[in-house]
Parts: C-alpha cells; structure tokens; sequence
C-alpha cells in the first residue's frame, strides 16, 4: 500500500508541469471586495505575464508583483508559469524593449499586497498562505 | 512618467576562414576572420530607450544603439521611435519608426539577454534584407479560450546605408503578422512584400542597358531598381519551462539578381539551473539560377566585347555568390547573475558548392564551398 501510494506521488510529480509541488505555500489572491472566487493556473499565469488583461468575467485585472529577488516572487513563477527569475526577466525584456508593455508594479511586502488589494478590487496579487487575512480572498483553483 | 532601461552585449568571435569575414548582419562592413582575428564587431552593442506615458492612452518611446554602423563607426542609430495609441487593452496604432515582426525573434534580435543563442541563427536571419519600418503598425489581440492571437500590419518605407558607400531603399513596404499563444506553445507566421532599390547594383545594370536591345533585357531580368521583394515565414516555440525547442521557415524572393532563397533551422535547449545548453541546425539554399551567359560578346566589335565581358563576369560574380549553406551550432547560455547572461557557442558552417555562404569581405585566394568554424563568447544584460 505505501509502495503504491509512494509510486502515485512519483508519477504525479512527473506529469506535474513546472514543478508546483515546491510551492505550496505561495496563493493567489484578490481582495475580498472583488467578484472572482476561482482562476485556473493558466488563467493565472497568463494575467501575470501579461498575456491577458482581463479576468474571464471581462472586469480588467491588474497584476501585483512582489519585489524582485524575493523568495516568493521566485516561488509563484516557478510555480505558476514554470519559469526561472531569468526567464522571466527575458520574458519582459522582449515586450518592454519592443514597445508593447512594462512589468506589473512590484511591491516590497506582503503587507503592501494587502495593502493594494483592498484599495482596488481589480487587483491580484499572491502571498504566502501564512500571510493570509480577512481581507483578501485566495482564488481557488478549479 | 518615464520609464528608462538599457540593454547590452560584450561579445568576441574568432573565424577560422581567415581570407574573408564573418558578421552578423548585412549592414556591418568587417567582422571575424579576414578583419579581426578575433572580432568585438560582430555581437557588441549597447542600447538606451525611453518610454513616455503621456497620458494612459498616449506614449512614446525612442530606443537607440551604438553598435558597428557600416562605415565602421559606433555612432548611435535610433532602432525604435513612435508614438502609441492604445485604443483598448486589445487593440492599439504607432506611427513613427518600428522594427519589422519578420522572424520570430526580429523585434528583440538585439536585446540578446532574450535569445537562448548569442545570435538568432544567421541562416533564416539574413533572408529579409531590410529590417525596419518608418511609418507605423497596428496590434490587435483576440482571445478564445485559452488561445491568445495577436495580428499586427504594418506600413512604412525605409532607408538604410550599405558597406561601401551603397543605399538600399524599401518602398511600399508592408507586412501582416499573426502571433499565436497557447500555453507554452508560440506560433508565428508572417508575409512581408515591398519595392527594393539596391543603388549600387543598380549602376551595373545601367552599364548593361548600354548594349541594346539585349542589354535591357538582361537588366530588365536582373535590376534590383524598384522590384518586388516577397517573404512568407512561419516558425513556431515550445517552451514548457525546462527545455525548449525552436522552429522557423522563411522563403523569400526578390526579382532580381539577388532572387529566391530558402532557410529554416531547428533549435532545442534544456534548462540545468543556471545552464542552459542547446544545439541548432540552420540551412540557407539560394534557389535561383547561379549563372548567366550575359551579354552576347561575339557579335560586338573588339573594343565593346572586352566591356561587356566584364560585365558578364560581373553579373555571374553576383549570381555565384548567393548565399547557399548549413550551420551546425551547439553552445551553452549560463545565467551568471541577475540580469546578466554569459553564453558560448561554437557553429561549424559548411558553405554551399561555389558559395561563400553570407561571409563577407572574400579576399584573393578565398575558396567557396568550405567549411567554416566560429567560436563565440558573450556577456549580455538587461537593466
């Protein structure tokens, strides 16, 4: 029974894309002010990379970053987009150096996240699960 | 509000082809090999931009590098500078001076810290013979499901300054592009036509035109004045994170003594922490005819056959050396801090049976259809 329960994590982690399972601890969030209740990984992922600026309901969504180098920054692209600190600094090196976007704004804290999410119901953000509270709502994940 | 940032690449070739020179694209005048044994030419760059949001809607953006210009200098030329209108988060115009979307890596080509190679692979790069646009572009991105489309046109005319004093000038010049993204999946195909004017080739067909009758059809056939230049490409990129693998495809014609050519290349890398190392195969065929009778020199008179023999040598000199070969590549980029990437890269390029391949500056006692190997060192970053 241990064997199979051991081989099910083995071949999960290996279907898994872009290792989620290290990150955990890293949620999506949006203020509890705000309509959206569930996005997918992709979903996600595409708000973050700025591929879309839109929510699936069609309300506009504007990203907030954690600061650059931080542990969590790292984690949820890792996580969510599959892709390391310098992918993803090449990944907006090609749109800013082609005129066609600029970066989500980057806070310094989780506190600031909060901080941004309650002042606007468009914005989304991510935090450690630990830094989560009555004021925003983390997405599920369908 | 202003937003700065800066790009750059410190980069070292060394060809092996030492009776004529390497370089990175058509409007540099030396490179590695004959030049410089070890050439900074080739990759070396530095590049500034600003963008200004004027209102939410509204911006500019001017970016200029300094790199090799084509009389040698490092004078700093401006690549990019319009003004946006962002009608709605999906749709928006430029007007002014923009990069052509030719390639999949056209538009970033310079900002090498974006590509996983020190260069884009010269083989399909150096199929379009014009780079960018003054006049403007439109974007528009729909989406649908999990599929996001970008269609982009643009129009403009541009100007620009060859090697030994020659101007190429593009008029007319249009492009529709669609880039599509799915996931880790990114497709891009593009058709791109315009009326090229290529000057100095063009006082060699006046010379013809000297000789009658058939004088003006040989430069009617070959004359690269005002003629068509047609460029379909596709190309795609699977990037799931820890590996990729890059494909593109591009024809292009351009009626005239230049003609048809064809390139493609394959590319795959795999992610290992810091290193990513990748191997890439590129072919240019040059599909076109390679040689010409010319003029019919035996039935003019001794003093006019001498002239248009040299003529015929001169139009199948052109002809012959159509770029025509394949590269094997393999190298490694290593993230060596934030924002800086170290890569090193060895291509070994056999030129096509009588071509000199997309070498440049071929000196006495060159030998075509030889095998060329290129090591490269570059040091790029993002700021």
């Amino acid at each position: 029974m241990k064997i199979r329960s051991l081989l099910a994590t083995v071949a999960s982690a290996l279907l898994s894309v872009g290792g989620n399972a290290a990150a955990a601890d890293i949620v999506a969030v949006v203020s509890s002010a705000s309509a959206i209740t569930e996005l997918s990984k992709a979903q996600i992922s595409e708000i973050f990379l700025g591929r879309v600026s839109r929510f699936p309901n069609g309300a506009l969504a504007v990203p907030i970053d954690q600061e650059e180098g931080s542990q969590a920054r790292d984690e949820f692209y890792l996580a969510y987009t599959g892709k390391s600190p310098a992918q993803l600094k090449a990944h907006w090196a090609k749109i800013v150096f082609t005129g066609r976007g600029q970066p989500p704004k980057a806070v310094p804290n989780s506190s600031e996240i909060r901080r941004l999410l309650a002042a606007n119901p468009q914005a989304i953000g991510y935090l450690e699960r630990s830094a989560v509270d009555s004021s925003v709502r983390v997405l599920i994940q369908p | 509000m202003l937003s700065f940032s800066a790009f750059g690449t410190l980069g070292i070739v060394h060809s092996s082809e030492e009776r004529a020179d390497f370089t990175s694209n058509l409007f540099k005048p030396n490179g590695a090999g004959y030049t410089h044994a070890w050439s900074p030419d080739v990759d070396s760059k530095v590049g500034g931009q600003i963008i200004a949001s004027l209102t939410s809607q509204l911006s500019a953006m001017v970016q200029a590098i300094s790199e090799q210009n084509y009389d040698g200098s490092f004078t700093p030329h401006v690549e990019w500078a319009n003004l946006k209108y962002q009608f709605t988060q999906d749709a928006s115009v430029r007007v002014g001076r923009i990069v052509l979307p030719s390639f999949l890596f056209s538009q970033s080509r310079n900002v090498a810290y974006t590509n996983p190679w020190v260069r884009p692979p010269s083989e399909l790069y150096s199929l379009v013979p014009v780079d960018s646009s003054d006049g403007g572009d439109f974007s528009y991105a729909l989406h649908s499901g999990r599929v996001n489309q970008t269609w982009v046109g643009t129009y403009g005319v541009t100007d620009s300054k060859k090697p030994g004093g020659g101007t190429g000038k593009a008029r007319r010049l249009w492009t529709i592009s669609d880039t599509i993204e799915a996931g880790s999946l990114t497709a891009h195909l593009t058709y791109q036509q315009g009326n090229l004017t290529i000057s100095n080739l063009h006082t060699l067909f006046g010379a013809f035109r000297r000789f009658g009758a058939q004088g003006d059809a040989l430069a009617d056939t070959y004359d690269p004045y005002n003629r068509r230049l047609t460029f379909f490409g596709a190309g795609a990129m699977y990037d799931p994170g820890s590996w990729f693998l890059i494909g593109e495809w591009g024809t292009s014609e351009f009626h005239s003594v230049l003609g048809k050519s064809t390139a493609w290349y394959a590319s795959t890398g795999y992610r290992l922490a810091k290193l990513t190392p990748y191997l890439t195969y590129g072919q240019l065929r040059g599909t076109s005819n390679r040689s010409d009778p010319g003029l019919n020199a035996s039935s003019l008179p001794p003093a006019l056959a001498g002239r248009a023999t040299g003529l015929n040598t001169a139009l199948n000199s052109i002809l012959g050396s159509i770029a025509d070969q394949k590269t094997v590549s393999i190298g490694t980029r290593w993230d060596v801090l934030k924002d800086v990437d170290l890569k090193v890269q060895y291509d070994r390029t056999r030129l096509g049976a009588g071509s000199p391949g997309t070498l440049i500056n071929l000196q006495p006692g060159f030998q075509t259809g030889g095998t060329v190997n290129l090591f490269s060192v570059a040091i790029d970053f993002v700021w």
